[in-house]
């Protein structure tokens, strides 16, 4: 699997890169939209809060921006593209440490 | 420890009826997250990191209500999310006591006092505020990323208590969290007066921004050993006194994960509150399908090697404390002696 710490922007090349199962399996545990291209050349958007593949006919669950739930058999898939912003990606306590330092740090300028 | 005996008698009964149907796996607390909003963004949570449009849904009453009868469990923890900035969490709150459940509302109390003053909630004996404090001031603060949210947090305490509601404290110990400190927290919340306080070690969450500052299982073993050394008679804890000998390393529990099942806008959560592997459409599929044997120290799980988070092994202390004679003595003894 690609070695950055987001997978923002990635576009797999499935079968050749990496199976299909693994790139749905970076696409559960991917905290960004995704866009999913289906063996018919269907582009479906949305957020893969699910997925199972231990079943007879593996699938994955999506929310798309609409509200509506899809359901999509890993047959019908050709590729996941991870075309949303990675909401989990970022320093957040860093930058929040670093802000504090930089507020509690003496002005140059004294009054 | 000070939780009510109506509420004590309550667990004891339902952990000993499922003795008796000889249930291996059953629920004691249904984590219950409507929403996964909040007005935080605190370095250590794993909870809130989703794309717009998943954080502005929310599940209805209804949902909830049918995950609540669908688990059976006698107590709901709702967290989230901020569940104070669920727009239905009055009617919510009212049918979950209109059905007996023991309720602890998981907030940061930036709301409470607003939503207390718009007479959202009744007081009762089934519900209880359980604000989330990560220490004093300036620690609570830093933990939660930004200033000014402890005072806002005491005087909703403070609110809550003067209209006479139940309010306990529920605060997670980092890596490098000061015993001391702790200490002197504890005996801060009991000024307060709040009912009893709950504490538990952090999970690392792999989606957390902050992965520096969680504790490994042998600095946790010595940290809560350092914090409730000889504890002060005053402090009331609203846990089981076997979890914290458990923190302590005087005892030794495996996971439970099943003990603290969790519903959420993606359904039942594979296989526990903080581990996201799945979900189940049906709380009955989760108990029956998940593969529980990969899951718990014993399993070999790496994610798993390092929790000691109070979701999965208080069930584990309250099963042994109703399930042996051995770990009812013990569990009576600290009780009664506020030894640990």
């Amino acid at each position: 699997m690609r070695p950055e710490e987001s997978l923002e922007g990635w576009v797999p090349a499935v079968g050749v890169e990496v199976p299909l199962e693994e790139v749905i399996d970076c696409a559960f545990d991917y905290r960004g939209d995704v866009t999913v291209v289906m063996a018919d050349g269907r582009e479906l958007t949305g957020y893969v809060y699910n997925r199972e593949r231990e079943v007879p006919e593996p699938y994955l669950q999506m929310f798309e921006p609409t509200g509506v739930s899809r359901t999509l058999c890993y047959a019908a898939i050709r590729t996941v593209r991870f075309t949303g912003r990675d909401t989990a990606a970022g320093k957040s306590y860093e930058a929040w440490l670093r802000r504090k330092t930089e507020a509690e740090r003496p002005s140059p300028h004294p009054a | 420890m000070s939780v009510p005996l109506s509420q004590m008698w309550t667990v004891a009964a339902y952990v000993l009826r499922q003795k008796l149907r000889r249930r291996p796996r059953y629920p004691l607390v249904l984590m219950l997250e409507p929403l996964f909003r909040c007005n935080l963004t605190c370095a250590g949570c794993g909870k809130i990191q989703y794309p717009a449009h998943i954080l502005k849904r929310h599940l209805s009453v209804e949902e909830c209500l049918r995950a609540v009868d669908e688990c059976g469990a006698p107590m709901v923890s709702i967290p989230g999310g901020e569940p104070l900035m669920y727009p239905d969490i009055g009617r919510l709150v009212k049918a979950l006591v209109g059905r007996r459940k023991y309720v602890y509302l998981c907030t940061n109390a930036i709301l409470l006092k607003q939503r207390l003053e718009e007479g959202v909630f009744e007081p009762s004996t089934y519900l209880s505020f359980s604000v989330h404090m990560d220490g004093l001031r300036e620690d609570h603060d830093e933990a939660v990323c930004r200033e000014g949210v402890y005072d806002e947090a005491v005087a909703g305490i403070r609110e809550a208590l003067g209209r006479g509601f139940r309010v306990t404290t529920n605060s997670t110990l980092f890596e490098g969290a000061d015993p001391a400190r702790v200490r002197q927290f504890f005996d801060t919340m009991m000024d307060l007066g709040v009912e009893g306080m709950m504490i538990s070690p952090g999970y690392s969450y792999a989606k957390a921004p902050d992965q520096e500052h969680f504790l490994r299982r042998q600095r946790a073993h010595e940290l809560f050993a350092a914090v409730l050394d000889r504890p002060k008679r005053r402090w009331r804890f609203n846990q089981s006194p076997l979890f914290f000998q458990f923190l302590m390393g005087r005892l030794d529990f495996e996971c439970t994960p099943w003990g603290n099942p969790t519903y959420n806008l993606f359904g039942w959560q594979r296989p526990c509150y903080l581990l996201q592997e799945g979900y189940a459409a049906s709380f009955r599929e989760l108990m029956e399908t998940t593969k529980w044997e990969r899951y718990g120290r014993r399993s070999g799980n790496p994610k798993c090697r390092d929790c000691m988070v109070h979701c999965g092994y208080e069930p584990t202390a309250v099963d042994y404390t109703f399930g042996s004679w051995r770990g009812f003595r013990a569990a009576l003894a600290a009780t009664v002696t506020g030894r640990l």
